[in-house]
């Protein structure tokens, strides 16, 4: 039976990276930290393998033909897409995919019903990866890599019950379908706060950042999934917040287990909250799911 | 001004997409913006809309906010904290009100 024995979400804000030189020391110490982190807490997983939950962005699928769901089966993930280079500010990386445990994961949701679209073909990375891989230097940690890149802007938005239901999927096809001993880690990309491309550019909701990343660190999924609603997340900054369906993802595959995280930050050139939870896949609590 | 206005049959969609997948097209749209233009099955306003860059009438007619976003960078720039600067606070301008940001 393979185990889930990393999970964390975090934010991807291309600042992070392009703009981080010149953001102001304590931000920078949470943001380096925050990365430093999550990384030698996957290192200290002995993770296998990484399967990625982030927002597509409109990066790789027309909007008329978009997928909720779009699995990289790709021999080995190259980024971040020409285009996006410069604005994210990163250099180029080469990070391990692991084409036979995408397939797996492909067949394993078609069979629990949730419809996924895969592809061979390297994907076109923006912040959604290219963040996460620089500032946790997956490259060098040599841990392969799944990215699922995922609607959380293109409406019909999949809600958060429908992502937390992923999520269960996600968790049953880990323990049931990828070979024993298996470790597998599990990262929720995107968030906190943001409206990129709206009138409130730069508008970060700090009452609703530590709202939730305290709500998703209590381990308390029925409230999170009663209050996580699209309407609560468009207005915490819309067309961005919603990334958080990310997390709502793993969060369903986990279940309820406490989360710590490394502190909660804004500097208005990210246009994003930044904060990131790592959850503790050694506690068990009650389970506390709404019915 | 969220999605509530979305309209995913506009065809700006289709054309900031293929500027941002294409080095070759977005040279040519810097060339000979026109020429890239009537290329795509644009409405009236929509063409008109992108030539005064007016992203509140676009953002009106129903484009995707984060592709407006993209629309501003493919214009105004694209580089970290040098032209993606300008590009967010031309198309905050614009969608605060002003309208045509040209």
């Amino acid at each position: 039976m393979a185990e889930i024995v990393f999970a964390a979400g975090a934010p991807h804000a291309p600042g992070l990276i392009g703009l981080l030189e010149a953001a102001p020391a304590d931000v920078k110490d949470i943001v380096v930290s925050t990365y430093r982190n999550l990384a030698s807490a996957m290192v200290s997983a002995k993770a296998d393998v990484l399967i990625v939950f982030a927002n597509d962005h409109l990066a790789n699928s027309r909007i008329r033909a978009y997928p909720d769901f779009l699995i990289g089966m790709a021999n080995e993930h190259r980024g971040p897409f020409e285009w996006f280079k410069p604005w994210i500010g990163c250099e180029d990386y080469t990070v391990k995919g692991a084409p036979e445990i995408a397939a797996a994961l492909f067949n394993g949701m078609t069979r629990r019903g949730i419809r996924m679209f895969a592809q061979t073909e390297n994907l076109k990375f923006d912040d959604n990866i290219s963040v996460p891989v620089q500032l946790t230097r997956l490259a060098e940690l040599g841990i392969p890599m799944v990215p699922v890149l995922q609607n959380c802007t293109v409406p019909p938005i999949p809600d958060q019950h429908r992502c937390y239901a992923v999520g269960e999927a996600l968790g049953d096809f880990i323990r049931n379908d990828l070979p024993a001993d298996m470790r597998v880690a599990l990262l929720g990309s995107g968030g906190l706060s943001h409206e990129p491309g709206g009138a409130r550019y730069y508008f970060i909701d700090e009452a609703f950042d530590r709202w939730f990343l305290d709500l998703v660190a209590s381990g308390d999924h029925a409230t999170l999934l009663k209050e996580l609603t699209l309407e609560k997340m468009e207005a915490a900054g819309s067309g961005g917040t919603s990334e958080l369906l990310s997390w709502v993802v793993v969060l369903g595959a986990i279940g309820s287990k406490p989360g710590k995280n490394f502190g909660y930050t804004v500097h208005r050139d990210f246009k994003c909250g930044v904060g990131a939870v790592l959850w503790d896949m050694d506690a068990n609590l009650p389970k506390r799911r709404a019915a | 001004m969220g999605l509530e206005k979305f309209d995913p049959a506009l065809a700006v969609h289709d054309l900031i997409q293929d500027l941002k997948w294409s080095v070759e097209l977005r040279a040519e749209f810097a060339a000979n913006e026109a020429a890239v233009l009537d290329c795509y099955p644009l409405r009236q306003d929509e063409r008109r809309a992108i030539e005064t860059r007016n992203f509140l009438a676009l953002y009106d007619m129903g484009l995707h906010p984060y592709l407006g976003g993209q629309l501003a960078r493919l214009i105004f720039g694209n580089e970290a904290g040098k032209g993606a600067t300008v590009a967010v606070n031309k198309l905050v301008e614009s969608l605060q009100g002003k309208g045509s940001v040209a």
